[in-house]
């Protein structure tokens, strides 16, 4: 599938091999510049193109995780002991969290569908 | 000046380069504010104590309970029912008799934080909530008051420095998150001594090392990460396009 991303605040918006042109216009400026740390030249538009082999949510999450690890990012949304989300993330796929969906992770990827990934912050103390 | 008692007291740090007695005088000469004494605030208020800052606020609306000893170390099993402030004040007096320390009772609100934070020279984190942090963070960038966030679940945690005018601020991010996840001791033990180790060089002059940056600390696999962040412009609360 080919996969656009759009690094928000805290996320990633990525639309899933999208039949119209992807552009930023309405969002507001980056303010984490490493998450273009794999794609540094996608820094200027703010928009990065990848093409990912499968089509599912767990495929493309693991996928972007070993580029951003390549890059040493550590940004590891599915957590390699339980399989599962890792608790500083949060997954929704056209609004709705992976844990509402039939196949959670494992569901397919339609065209134009919407995937935030969002980094969570920590607010215990 | 420093007296002959606190040459002897804090000669491991005034042999530091860098730091030496001029550092030392403008701790003592210094107000820091702590928010929370909870699993970071206790770390934290019992660095800051012992390195000599001259004046401590400490603000927490809690009393102690028994879950809260696995890592608030300031508080003891006699302690428990307890208002947290009165008893950290109480030790870290005994920890270091020549630092000021101001205990205030009350649940951080838009209405008194400002007259909690007057005359800091830097507020530490020690919440346990975003929305209050927020209210802390709006109050600190109109009264031009560094803030040190941390943050803390489990074994993970996370800290920036919010200079305002400079820096993002916590409202630039748009942060989410849920609490109440659980947390190991160590986990706040350490943040919180980063954190009181940004104060510190703000304290004496020195430029803080995460000003603009946020360290990522993950204790289960011992990785530490520190990534650029940056303003955003149409931040509510720091855009410098707002009216002042």
């Amino acid at each position: 599938m080919k996969a656009v991303i759009m690094p928000g605040f805290s996320e990633l918006i990525i639309i899933v091999n999208p039949t119209q042109e992807v552009t930023r216009e309405g969002m507001l400026s980056i303010v984490m510049p490493w998450l273009y740390a794999p794609w540094l030249d996608a820094r200027e538009k703010g928009i990065i193109e990848v093409e990912i082999a499968g089509d599912t949510l767990r495929t493309l999450l693991t996928e972007l995780s070993a580029r951003y690890q390549a890059a040493n990012v550590d940004f590891q949304p599915i957590n390699p002991t339980t399989d599962d989300l890792d608790f500083d993330y949060d997954v929704f796929v056209n609004g709705k969290n992976y844990v509402a969906l039939a196949d959670g992770l494992d569901v397919r990827l339609k065209d134009n569908d919407t995937v935030r990934v969002k980094m969570l912050w920590r607010w215990d103390g | 000046m420093l007296d002959q008692s606190e040459l002897i007291r804090y000669n491991r740090q005034l042999i530091i380069p860098d730091f030496g007695e001029e550092g030392q005088g403008k701790l003592k000469d210094s107000h820091a504010v702590i928010v929370g004494v909870g699993g970071l605030g206790c770390a934290s208020a019992t660095y800051l104590t012992a390195a000599g800052v001259g004046h401590i606020t400490i603000v927490d609306f809690d009393t102690v309970e028994l879950p809260d000893l696995n890592r608030q170390i300031l508080y003891w099993e006699k302690d428990v029912g307890k208002k947290k402030v009165i008893v950290a004040k109480r030790k870290l007096s005994r920890l270091n008799s020549k630092v000021e320390i101001t205990p205030i009772f009350a649940k951080i609100t838009e209405e008194n934080v400002l007259s909690i934070i007057d005359r800091a020279q830097v507020v530490v984190d020690g919440l346990d909530n975003s929305a209050t942090r927020l209210v802390v963070n709006s109050a600190c960038i109109k009264q031009k008051i560094p803030y040190i966030y941390g943050g803390v679940s489990r074994l993970r945690g996370m800290i920036t420095t919010i200079i305002p005018g400079q820096t993002p601020c916590l409202a630039c991010l748009s942060p989410e998150g849920v609490g109440g996840l659980g947390v190991l001791g160590i986990t706040p033990a350490l943040i919180a001594s980063l954190q009181a180790l940004e104060a510190i060089k703000i304290l004496i002059g020195h430029s803080p090392s995460l000003a603009g940056k946020l360290l990522l600390f993950n204790g289960d696999d011992m990785k530490f990460q520190v990534r650029e962040i940056r303003r955003n412009e149409s931040c509510p609360v720091c855009s410098p396009t707002l009216p002042q």
